[in-house]
């Protein structure tokens, strides 16, 4: 039970190892780490992830790169017979950065929270979290096997009651490896070597995090020997890096799928032909090589090889079929008006499609679909707005098409997220107006499942149903990517993005 | 006579002050509420990222932070929190406003000094030798300086720094800050561009300065072209370049929030964008009424450089 | 007219004629694509290469030109005649006129450009229009500000003085005193502020707002093939290099020659 396999990933070790000894000079070193994202707050549920990444605050769970659940604060756990309720066994020498030992008491309390605000746990279907003699006891209302996936969520990291003050967070006092030492929002979190921790000490024994949010800052700094880690390499960039003496890049695929959010209760896409029809006018090897810079990221099917589990490697793939497409508009009734869009009834074959720009490569997406849609008569225009217009769209049911990034393993489980997004009444960032009875029923199956021959089959059938129905559109596969310079060495990529492993790391 | 002038002209801008606290942050309050989109939305998704952000989260935002009280009543409750001197807490990281506005203005004020004065020591000299002799080498290559820094939008400016300075050389940072020569990139990625516009508009006022009649008198006095200026023109050229060094200063908040942006300067331009999209109506309140007094401020210091510069002015004053 | 103006008009003229022109002349269409084509180098098929989606880069830059010439002549008109009338004016009549248009020329400076800008392109998302009103706005009290400023320093001359003791009219006096030294600064300055509009649309661009493919304007071409800088850097250098003639050409027509 303990070390269930949930994703199956190729883990990157950087390998790469120049001479030379260790000096003084290395030991006093601090690690420069730069990624994309700001320390909007030191509150767990909002830039919890930033303090989970550097090894400064502790989840219950872990999880190994390849997805593998690994004891964290928790050092065991185990469901009862009931299917009910859990026991997570807390590592008993574990302290606080303020020296206080993690209690039960304290456990409880943070997960409590994290359940009462937005984030995965809010989700879940907790009845009773409780402490007990150095363990926490969590009973679901139905059986829930993805329970120990979610606590590894960065939003259930657990916090010393010192970090919070009439319900602020005012500092962020974890059990890990690290502490803050400086912590400046909402840029800058300076970190050291916890002499307290139970574990080993890292042998890096100080590191400095800036968010810079352009990729072109982070690629510079990394050529210019400024970050030693850079996370979040765009595209572009990546074949100058590769050939950079200086820097290592280490590229993996991840969980994130670039996907069409398709209105299924529009009138011209609520047949599943329309949405094949859609998506057969897609270039997706194109997009693969012209935007991602990367052949293999174009999406033959919602799940990415990546994700082992859920991938069905016999499924047909999507291909760009526009004589396909055309047949499949003309049965639908669609003929090609005198501009060269399609008219049916006297209208034109015209959406929008919303999408937004905090990933950079997304509005160019939108505008590659554009560009294709058009081949096929269909009108596309594009609104590049704010990210929360997609959720409000789906709510009043005037999102025509919205073209967004789906993480599939916001909890190492990616079950979380297909429920959330495939659900009865669709989801948010999901499906929207499609209603599929064999598809509900597979779903329920699936999350009361603890038979793993069963789970694998139970996964096929979902894959296998939204491929034939596209509720919503594959386009591509994301890649995760980073720039290590050669100073360090035992670099690992974590394509679940929980943690930047700095403990294993070391100067060369 | 000096002094009276100054006295009267600070008395003004501190009037000036607080009308504009008062009427800039209420702008930026009612103005950010009429926008279209979902408030609460945004500030979910400013707060958890978007993968989180649902109705779910925006319907427990709009309860945490009371969005759905009557606007009279929110706005009400803001002013009386502002004449205590308490901006109210950031929607979207939850943090005391004044807090993170210290932090920002101190980094904001330093680079935006910087890259003033940086704009003024290139723009200045550059105008005024241009002018003296228009036509002339120096004129024609400083225009063309001038219009080349114009037309290079600022990112592509610090990116053409950077690669120079940082990769190429490696004697810069090319990002962060905290450090004395972690300034150098940004300041002179926003002052070049200034520097461009003022020296020509410097430039045009001291060939104004050149041609008129006490300057072509002063030389038949028998004074050469530099000491004619110095002695006569320097102040009729000032006047204009005053008053366009004003406006300027207003407009380098647009330069900043690239140059904060690529270069992970922590600055209030960046932070105000951010909350403009976020639609986190206290901290745009905060950044906009720190950007305003820092203007009125700075307007201040141009006013009173201008009197100085035309006595004529000091009478009605 | 002097080889300076010369000069300045033809380069004026090109790029205008380029904007007029290209898009009717350019046989390529700007949003048609070439996935596997990205990124070309100029010569050969596409004469100036393509962009990061394969689209004809001389096509683009064309209707880019005729887009960010039109938005910029709005921008800079509507900034630059009221600045210039309110700015003679306020110089004119001096004492409650003077204070109230300062002001007014002030408030609107204390709210942060960017701030309205922001605001007004947020109440009608994938227009360009707002964002030029934005800049126009700020722009104004530009050309009101140093309007005023020379205006006053003229108008307190012993040149003025003479005018009015001999009876002449304002009209006279801001024809033969006023606009011989006014003209150049304004020029200058609208030459200047087209650049700004340009840039401004750059500068939004960068931050995520104002895009609306596939149309582009010469601002947002330049934040769009930034992210290639390196890889291309040719691209990102002919809008700017547009920008750079025309901007060049309006100054030199605008300059103030020897006396």
């Amino acid at each position: 039970m303990k070390r269930r396999t949930v994703l199956a990933f190729p883990a990157y070790v950087a390998a790469a190892r120049l001479g030379g000894g260790r000096s003084s000079a290395a030991e006093a070193r601090t690690l420069q780490v730069v990624a994309p994202w700001e320390i909007t707050s030191l509150d767990p549920s909002r830039a919890g992830f930033i303090f989970t990444r550097l090894s400064v605050a502790e989840t219950l769970v872990g999880a190994k790169p390849d997805g593998a659940l690994v004891p964290q604060l928790a050092q065991s756990w185990s469901v009862a017979a009931d299917r009910l309720t859990w026991t997570f066994r807390l590592r008993s020498s574990a302290r606080f950065h303020d020296g206080r030992p993690v209690t039960p008491a304290d456990v409880a309390a943070a997960l409590e929270r994290a359940a009462a605000l937005p984030g995965p746990l809010r989700a879940a279907p907790i009845a009773a979290i409780s402490p007990t003699e150095g363990a926490v006891e969590i009973r679901t209302s139905r059986p829930f096997v993805s329970l120990p996936a979610f606590l590894a969520h960065s939003s259930t990291q657990i916090l010393s009651p010192g970090s919070f003050a009439g319900g602020e967070t005012v500092a962020v006092i974890g059990s890990g490896p690290y502490r803050t030492t400086k912590i400046e929002p909402p840029q800058r979190v300076e970190i050291a070597g916890f002499g307290g921790y139970d574990g080993t000490p890292p042998a890096v024994a100080a590191a400095a995090y800036l968010a810079a949010s352009r990729a072109e800052t982070r690629v510079l700094m990394a050529e210019a020997g400024q970050a030693d880690l850079a996370f979040t390499i765009d595209p572009a960039s990546r074949q100058r890096l590769r050939r950079n003496p200086r820097v290592t890049l280490l590229e993996l695929p991840i969980p994130r799928v670039v996907t069409l959010k398709v209105n299924c209760a529009h009138p011209a896409l609520s047949d599943p032909r329309a949405r094949r029809a859609l998506s057969a006018a897609i270039d997706r090897p194109g997009v693969a090589r012209a935007i991602l810079r990367n052949e293999s990221a174009a999406a033959t099917q919602l799940f990415p090889p990546a994700l082992a589990e859920w991938h069905v490697p016999d499924l047909p793939p999507l291909v760009r079929d526009l004589a396909t497409a055309r047949g499949l508009l003309a049965e639908l009734g669609w003929q090609p008006g005198p501009d060269g869009v399609l008219v049916r009834d006297g209208k034109p074959f015209a959406l929008t499609l919303r999408t937004f720009p905090d990933r950079p490569e997304l509005p160019l997406i939108a505008a590659a679909l554009q560009d294709q849609l058009r081949e096929v008569g269909i009108r596309v225009s594009v609104a590049v707005g704010n990210s929360g217009d997609i959720p409000l769209g789906h709510r009043d049911g005037t999102l025509e098409l919205a073209l967004l990034a789906r993480n599939f393993a916001l909890v190492p489980d990616p079950l979380g997220t297909v429920l959330q997004d495939f659900g009865p009444d669709g989801g948010d960032w999901g499906a929207m107006g499609w209603r599929h009875q064999g598809m509900q029923r597979t779903l329920e199956a699936l999350s009361a499942a603890f038979d793993p021959a069963e789970r694998g089959r139970l996964r096929g059938d979902v894959a296998r149903i939204l491929h034939a129905e596209l509720p919503v559109v594959p386009i591509g596969w994301y890649d995760h990517s980073l720039a290590a310079s050669r100073r360090v060495d035992g670099v690992v990529l974590d394509p679940l993005e929980l943690s930047y492993h700095l403990p294993a790391l070391r100067w060369t | 006579m000096i002094l009276r002038g100054l006295t009267a002209a600070l008395a003004k801008r501190a009037l000036q002050a607080v009308v504009v606290a008062v009427a800039v942050a209420t702008i930026a309050f009612f103005a950010l509420l009429s926008l279209p989109g979902d408030q609460a939305m945004r500030i979910a998704a400013g707060r958890y990222g978007y993968d989180i952000a649902d109705t779910a989260a925006a319907a427990l935002v709009r309860a945490e932070l009371g969005l759905d009280r009557p606007l009279v009543e929110r706005y009400l409750l803001w002013l009386a929190d502002l004449a205590r001197g308490d901006l109210g807490r950031s929607f979207v990281s939850g943090e005391r406003v004044v807090g993170e506005l210290a932090h920002l203005f101190r980094h904001t004020l330093v680079l935006a000094v910087t890259a003033f004065l940086v704009g003024c020591l290139v723009g200045l000299p550059l105008g005024w030798l241009a002018g003296l002799s228009p036509g002339g080498l120096v004129d024609r290559a400083s225009l063309a300086a001038a219009v080349l820094a114009r037309a290079l939008p600022g990112f592509a400016l610090g990116i053409l720094l950077i690669l120079l300075f940082s990769v190429g050389l490696g004697v810069l940072p090319a990002a962060g800050y905290g450090s004395v020569d972690a300034l150098v990139l940004p300041a002179l990625t926003v002052g070049v561009g200034l520097g461009g516009a003022i020296s020509r508009v410097a430039r045009d006022s001291t060939v104004a300065a050149t041609t008129a009649p006490f300057f072509a008198f002063a030389r038949l006095k028998g004074l050469s072209a530099l000491q004619a200026l110095l002695r006569h023109g320097v102040r009729n050229a000032a006047v204009p370049v005053i008053a366009y060094l004003g406006v300027q200063l207003a407009q380098l908040i647009e330069g900043l929030v690239i140059a904060e942006t690529l270069f992970a300067w922590p600055g209030l331009g960046h932070a105000m964008v951010h909350a403009i999209v976020a639609r986190d109506v206290p901290m745009v309140q905060g950044t906009a009424l720190v950007l305003g007094l820092m203007f009125v401020a700075l307007n201040g210091a141009v006013d009173a450089a201008s009197l100085a510069a035309d006595p004529r002015r000091r009478a009605a004053a | 007219m002097s080889g300076r103006r010369v000069a300045g008009a033809v380069l004026f003229g090109a790029v205008a004629a380029f904007a007029a022109l290209g898009p009717e002349v350019v046989a390529a269409d700007p949003a048609r694509q070439s996935l596997a084509d990205y990124l070309t180098p100029p010569g050969g098929a596409w004469l100036l290469g393509t962009d990061h989606l394969g689209r004809s880069l001389l096509a683009r830059l064309a209707h880019a030109a005729r887009l960010s010439l039109f938005l910029a002549a709005v921008c800079v008109f509507s900034a630059a005649l009221p600045g210039t009338l309110l700015g003679i004016l306020a110089a004119w009549a001096g004492g409650l006129v003077d204070r109230a248009l300062s002001a007014l020329a002030d408030a609107v400076l204390a709210l942060p450009g960017l701030l309205l800008v922001l605001l007004i392109a947020s109440f009608a998302p994938g227009r360009f229009w707002p964002l030029q009103v934005g800049f126009a706005l700020t722009l104004a009290v530009e050309f009101f500000r140093v309007v005023r400023g020379t205006s006053q320093r003229i108008l307190a001359g012993p040149a003025v003085e003479a005018s009015r003791l001999l009876g002449f009219g304002p009209l006279y006096i801001v024809r033969r005193h006023l606009w011989p030294d006014l003209a150049p600064l304004i020029g200058t300055l609208a030459a200047l502020s087209a650049a700004a509009c340009v840039l401004g649309m750059a500068a939004l661009g960068f931050v995520g707002i104002g895009l609306r493919p596939p149309e582009a304007d010469w601002g947002l071409m330049m934040t769009e093939l930034f992210p290639y800088h390196a890889e291309a850097p040719w691209a990102i250098a002919q809008p700017i290099a547009l920008l750079f003639l025309t901007v060049l050409g309006l100054l030199l027509l605008a300059g103030r020659e020897r006396a």
